[in-house]
C-alpha cells in the first residue's frame, strides 16, 4: 500500500476547474429549483385541476424514480429533439428534480400559513394576488428554509452524478486523469475531502440562514 | 408509443429489476446492522468511541453516495480492498444507508419521553432492559417510518451502481435507450418499475406500522 | 345640523347568514353613526363574531345590505374581478382587529404597520415609515418598531394590530373580541388604546367580553343571543337594568364570573 499524491497536485488546476463547475452548477439549479419550486407549488394550489394535476403528477414522478434515470431520459430523449448541450441537460435534470422536491415542502408551509393571516392582509384590503406575494409566500419560505436548505446540501452531493452523462464536474475531469494516472484512490479521496468541505460550510451557512430567519416565523 | 418494442424489452427490465430490489434489501438489512452498531457506539461510556461514530457520520453524510461507491470500487484495490460490482454496491449502500439510519433510530429513540425511562428504572430494570422492554416497542413506529423513506432513497441510489456496470434497472434502461432510440419507451417502463417497487416498499413499511403502534389503536 | 343629511357611517339592514343549514344571523338591522361607538355583546355562538366579519365581507352574507358611509359592501351583483376591486377598496377604509392579533411575521413591527400604505397608497417609503412611526408612538410602541411579532407580549402584539389597521386611515373601526386572547394583566394596555381612539371620535364596534370596558367606552351597546339583537340601549340602561330576561340572564353569569 502506497500513496503517491503528486499526480493530483499535478492536476489540481483540472480539479479545480471542476470545482468551479460543480458550484456553478449549484448555484444554477438552487436558484432554478427554489424559484420554480415555489412557482409549481403556487400554480398547483391555486389552479383548476386541468393544470394542477399534470403538474402534481410530474411532482410525484420526479419524487419516486432516481435521477439517474431522469438524466438519461433528459440526455436521450432532448438530445434527440433539439441539438443541447450536456450542461444544459444537467442543470435541467437535476433543476426539475429539486424542484419537485422544493415544491413538495412549499405546498405544504404555504398551507400551513394560518387564515389568519389571509383574513388580517384581505382586510387591510389587499387583493389575492397581493396577498399571496407581500404575506403567504413569504412567510411559506420563511417556513420552508430548513428543509429547502437541508435539499440544497443533498443537491450539491449529487452533482457528482452529472458525471455519468459528460459533464465536467469534480469527478468527470479526474476519470480523465485517473485514466492517465491509474491513481483513482487518491483521486476521489480528493474529491470526497472536497465535498466534505463543501458541505461543512453549507451546514455552518444553514445554521446561520436559519438562526436569522427563526424569529420570522 | 411503440407498444410491441415495450412488451419486448418487459423480461429484460423486470430481470434488472429484480437487480435493484435485490441489491437494495441487501444494503437495508445490513445497513440496519451497521445502523445499530453506532447508535451502540454514540451512546458509549468511552468519549473516543462515540468521536468516532461521529465522525464517521458526519463522514458519510457530508460526502455523496455516487463518489464513495467510486471510491471503494476503483480505489479499493489500491488499499488490498477487491469487490465485485454487486458485492461493492452492498456495502457501500450498507454503510452509507447505516450512517443515515443510526440518526433515524436515535432520533425515534429520543423521541419518547424521558419519562418512560425514569418509571421504568424506578422500577428496577437495567439500561438494557428499559432500552428492549419500554423504550424500543414505544419507539418502533417512527422508526419504521424513518426507515422506510431511507429503504426508498437507497432504491433510488442503487441506480448509481450502473456506473460500476451492475446490470440493474437503470443501467438495463440506459443500454435500451442507446440500442432501441426509445427513450420514452425505455423510460416509461423502466419509471413504472422503480414506481412498483416504491409502492411496495411503502406498502410493507405501512404494514409494519401498523403492527408495531396496535397499541395506539386498541 | 348636518347629521341628518349625512348617510350613517355603518348601516346593516335585514343582514341574514347562514352556514349550511344553520342560520347564525337572522336578520340583523343597525345603524353606527359617525364617531359612534358601539359595543356588541354575547354568549359565545350568538353572532356576533359573524355580524363583525360580514361588515368586512370576510363572511359573505346571503341576504340583506351593508353600507358603509353610504356605499353598499356587499354586492351580490358583482362577479370576480370586478367585486374583487370594489371590495379591496371598501376594505381600505375599514381597520379590522383580530382576536389572535394576525400580526404578520416575517415582518418587523413597523413594515407590519407600513406595508398596507406603501403598497396599496404607493406611499413613499420615507412617508410611510413616518406614518409608520408615528401610528408606533401613538399605541406606545416606538421603541419596538424593528422588532418582530414573536418577540412581543399579546398586549403588545394588539397594539401593533391596531397601529397596523389604523395606517389605512379607516372610517371605521371593527374589533373582533381584540383582548379575548390576553392574559389579564395585558388587557388593560390594549384597551387605554381603544379609549384613546374614543376620544379621537373614531367609529367604532367593538365585539367584546369586557362587560367594563364596553359600558364605560361605548355610546351605544347590543345585546345578541341565537342570531339576534335581543336588546339593543345606551350602556347605562343595558347593564344596569336590561329589559329582557335573556340579557340579564346573560349579565348576571357573566358579571358573577368577572366578580
Amino acid at each position: 500500500m502506497e500513496f503517491d499524491f503528486s499526480p493530483v497536485i499535478e492536476y489540481l488546476p483540472t480539479l479545480l476547474q471542476g470545482v468551479g463547475v460543480t458550484l456553478l452548477i449549484g448555484l444554477a439549479v438552487a436558484v432554478m429549483s427554489v424559484i420554480g419550486g415555489q412557482i409549481v407549488a403556487v400554480i398547483s394550489l391555486y389552479t383548476r385541476k386541468v393544470v394542477n394535476w399534470p403538474l402534481r403528477f410530474f411532482i410525484w414522478l420526479f419524487m419516486t424514480t432516481p435521477l439517474l434515470l431522469q438524466l438519461y431520459f433528459l440526455y436521450f430523449g432532448l438530445g434527440e429533439l433539439i441539438l443541447i448541450p450536456a450542461i444544459v441537460v444537467g442543470i435541467l435534470g437535476l433543476g426539475f428534480h429539486y424542484m419537485a422536491y422544493n415544491a413538495d415542502i412549499f405546498i405544504a408551509t404555504i398551507r400551513s400559513v394560518s387564515s389568519g393571516q389571509y383574513e388580517a392582509s384581505r382586510s387591510l384590503g389587499f387583493g389575492h394576488l397581493n396577498t399571496l406575494f407581500y404575506v403567504i409566500l413569504p412567510q411559506a419560505f420563511y417556513r420552508a428554509l430548513p428543509q429547502l436548505s437541508n435539499n440544497m446540501i443533498i443537491m450539491v452531493k449529487d452533482i457528482s452524478v452529472l458525471s455519468a452523462i459528460g459533464i465536467g464536474e469534480m469527478v468527470y475531469v479526474s476519470q480523465y486523469a485517473i485514466s492517465v494516472t491509474f491513481r483513482p484512490f487518491e483521486f476521489y479521496i480528493t474529491i470526497a475531502v472536497i465535498y466534505y468541505l463543501i458541505n461543512l460550510m453549507m451546514e455552518a451557512g444553514q445554521t446561520r440562514i436559519e438562526r436569522r430567519a427563526a424569529y420570522r416565523r | 408509443m411503440d407498444i410491441n418494442l415495450m412488451i419486448e424489452i418487459t423480461p429484460l427490465l423486470v430481470k434488472a429489476a429484480w437487480v435493484t430490489v435485490d441489491i437494495s434489501a441487501r444494503a437495508l438489512f445490513f445497513g440496519f446492522f451497521i445502523a445499530s452498531a453506532l447508535v451502540a457506539m454514540r451512546t458509549s461510556r468511552i468519549p473516543p468511541v462515540r468521536w468516532l461514530a461521529r465522525a464517521y457520520i458526519s463522514v458519510v453524510r457530508g460526502t455523496p453516495y455516487f463518489v464513495q461507491l467510486l471510491l471503494v470500487f476503483y480505489g479499493g484495490p489500491a488499499v488490498g480492498l477487491r469487490l465485485d460490482p454487486f458485492t461493492c454496491g452492498v456495502v457501500v449502500g450498507a454503510f452509507n444507508i447505516g450512517a443515515y439510519m443510526s440518526e433515524a433510530i436515535r432520533g425515534a429513540i429520543e423521541s419518547v419521553d424521558s419519562g418512560q425511562n425514569e418509571a421504568s428504572r424506578s422500577l428496577g430494570f437495567g439500561r438494557l432492559e428499559t432500552l428492549q422492554h419500554i423504550i424500543l416497542p414505544q419507539a418502533a413506529g417512527l422508526m419504521i417510518r424513518s426507515i422506510g423513506v431511507l429503504a426508498i432513497i437507497l432504491v433510488k441510489n442503487s441506480s448509481l451502481v450502473s456506473i460500476i456496470s451492475v446490470i440493474e434497472l437503470t443501467y438495463q434502461a440506459q443500454r435500451l435507450i442507446g440500442s432501441t432510440y426509445k427513450p420514452l419507451e425505455v423510460f416509461t417502463l423502466s419509471a413504472l418499475m422503480y414506481i412498483v417497487i416504491i409502492y411496495a416498499v411503502m406498502g410493507i413499511v405501512e404494514f409494519l406500522y401498523r403492527r408495531a403502534t396496535r397499541y395506539a389503536f386498541l | 345640523m348636518t347629521q341628518s343629511t349625512e348617510p350613517p357611517m355603518v348601516e346593516l339592514k335585514g343582514v341574514k347568514k347562514r352556514f349550511g343549514d344553520l342560520e347564525v344571523l337572522k336578520g340583523i338591522d343597525l345603524r353606527v353613526d359617525r364617531g359612534k361607538i358601539i359595543s356588541i355583546i354575547g354568549p359565545s355562538g350568538s353572532g356576533k363574531s359573524t355580524l363583525l366579519r360580514s361588515i368586512n365581507n370576510l363572511e359573505v352574507i346571503d341576504e340583506g345590505s351593508i353600507l358603509l358611509d353610504g356605499v353598499q359592501v356587499n354586492r351580490p351583483d358583482l362577479k370576480g374581478l370586478a367585486f374583487e376591486r370594489h371590495i379591496n377598496h371598501i376594505r381600505q377604509n375599514m381597520g379590522m382587529v383580530f382576536q389572535h392579533f394576525n400580526l404578520f411575521p416575517h415582518l418587523s413591527t413597523l413594515e407590519n404597520v407600513t406595508l398596507a400604505p406603501r403598497k396599496l397608497k404607493g406611499m413613499k417609503a420615507s412617508n410611510a415609515r413616518e406614518l409608520g412611526m408615528e401610528l408606533l408612538e401613538r399605541v406606545g410602541l416606538a421603541d419596538k418598531a424593528q422588532s418582530y411579532p414573536s418577540s412581543l407580549s399579546g398586549g403588545q402584539k394588539q397594539r401593533v394590530a391596531i397601529a397596523r389597521a389604523l395606517a389605512m386611515q379607516p372610517k371605521v373601526m371593527l374589533f373582533d373580541e381584540a383582548t379575548s386572547a390576553l392574559d389579564p394583566e395585558l388587557v388593560e394596555e390594549v384597551n387605554r388604546v381603544m379609549k384613546g381612539l374614543a376620544e379621537e371620535h373614531m367609529t367604532m364596534l367593538i365585539v367584546t367580553h369586557e362587560m367594563a370596558f364596553a359600558r364605560d367606552v361605548s355610546d351605544w351597546a347590543m345585546f345578541m343571543d341565537g342570531g339576534v339583537v335581543v336588546e339593543a340601549n345606551t350602556p347605562d340602561h343595558l347593564f344596569s337594568h336590561p329589559d329582557q330576561e335573556r340579557t340579564q340572564h346573560f349579565l348576571r353569569k357573566h358579571l358573577g364570573a368577572q366578580a
